[in-house]
């Protein structure tokens, strides 16, 4: 008997947990840094992790460099070998908070909230503020954001052969869909 | 008749030029299919090879992981919770429980929910 009240104590506890927490491992990064009448510098990647908690607002979202495909084999070895060097920094996160975030208000059509937090890219840490329109249907929440990046913020030195071909600003769009 | 082979020699040096550099430049992209695994091994090695620093092992490699399926959705397979692996096509015949090899680029390790990742996955040994 007393196992029993252990064994349900813990299930009820799991599952409060798990309430609050909503979460994706396959979300989809797209950036851009194209210049006109070049070659298209593009990337996506679809296998970007995120969590967000419902309760408090916190949250986090990582990207490993390495899964960024590029239409171009030799731009994605260059990205990976001299931009990015993915094989010192692996990985970039986005780390922060909802402001006045609810769940409860949330409904299918999207409501814009202001996440405030930081981001690490390339072994960098700096301030990060965006915009996520996150709607809500059953148990999944669709998020989406569009944010610039500036290379030059994050160390990243692009060699001048090749800066006319790629664009000082880089547009990124990400995209989950965040399941309980 | 030599002004001739000089401007024929040229041209051709012109051309396999212009072909190696095209080459160079528009290579294609790396066939993990076909490529030979630099490591084999099971899903919780893979993970514990991230912790002890020998990332750079597996980290952008191709990599064969044994492990059994504890998640699954549209693109991808979770093995033993530990590594998720992601097709450009699920094979259709899979199911929860089993055990499989699969095949994949390591793509790196994502803290948050402490599994390894692997894309461009296709399934080299199911029972």
């Amino acid at each position: 008997m007393k196992y029993f009240i252990i064994c349900l104590s813990f299930l009820f506890a799991t599952s409060i947990v798990a309430q609050e927490k909503y979460s994706t491992k396959n979300g989809t990064i797209v950036f851009e840094a194209s210049v006109p009448s070049f070659e298209e510098v593009k990337a996506k990647n679809e296998n970007v992790s995120a969590i967000l908690n419902a309760e408090t607002g916190d949250f986090a979202s990582l990207v490993l460099i390495n899964g960024f495909r590029f239409k171009v084999a030799l731009m994605e070895e260059h990205f990976n070998e001299n931009y990015m060097e993915s094989s010192k920094f692996p990985k970039a996160i986005v780390k922060g908070k909802l402001k006045d975030f609810s769940v409860s208000e949330l409904s299918k059509e999207s409501t814009k909230y202001t996440l405030e937090g930081t981001i690490t890219l390339h072994g960098v840490t700096n301030p990060f503020e965006t915009v996520l329109s996150i709607s809500k249907e059953g148990d999944t929440l669709k998020i989406e954001s569009n944010f610039v990046l500036k290379p030059t913020d994050f160390n990243i030195e692009i060699p001048k052969i090749v800066s006319n071909k790629i664009a000082e600003e880089v547009n990124v769009n990400a995209k989950y869909s965040l399941l309980r | 008749m030599k002004k001739r082979n000089y401007i024929l020699i040229a041209f051709l040096v012109i051309v396999v030029g212009a072909y190696t550099g095209y080459k160079y430049l528009y290579k294609s992209h790396r066939n993990i299919e076909t490529e030979v695994a630099s490591v084999n091994v099971n899903a919780n090695e893979l993970v514990k090879m991230f912790a002890s620093e020998n990332s750079e092992l597996v980290l952008n490699k191709t990599v064969e992981v044994t492990g059994t399926i504890t998640e699954m959705d549209a693109q991808s397979v979770t093995l033993d919770e530990a590594v998720q692996c992601t097709f450009s096509e699920l094979p259709q015949n899979l199911s929860l429980n089993e055990k499989i090899t699969i095949k994949g680029r390591c793509i790196g390790y994502d803290d948050l929910f402490e599994i390894a990742k692997l894309d461009q996955c296709s399934l080299t040994k199911q029972p």
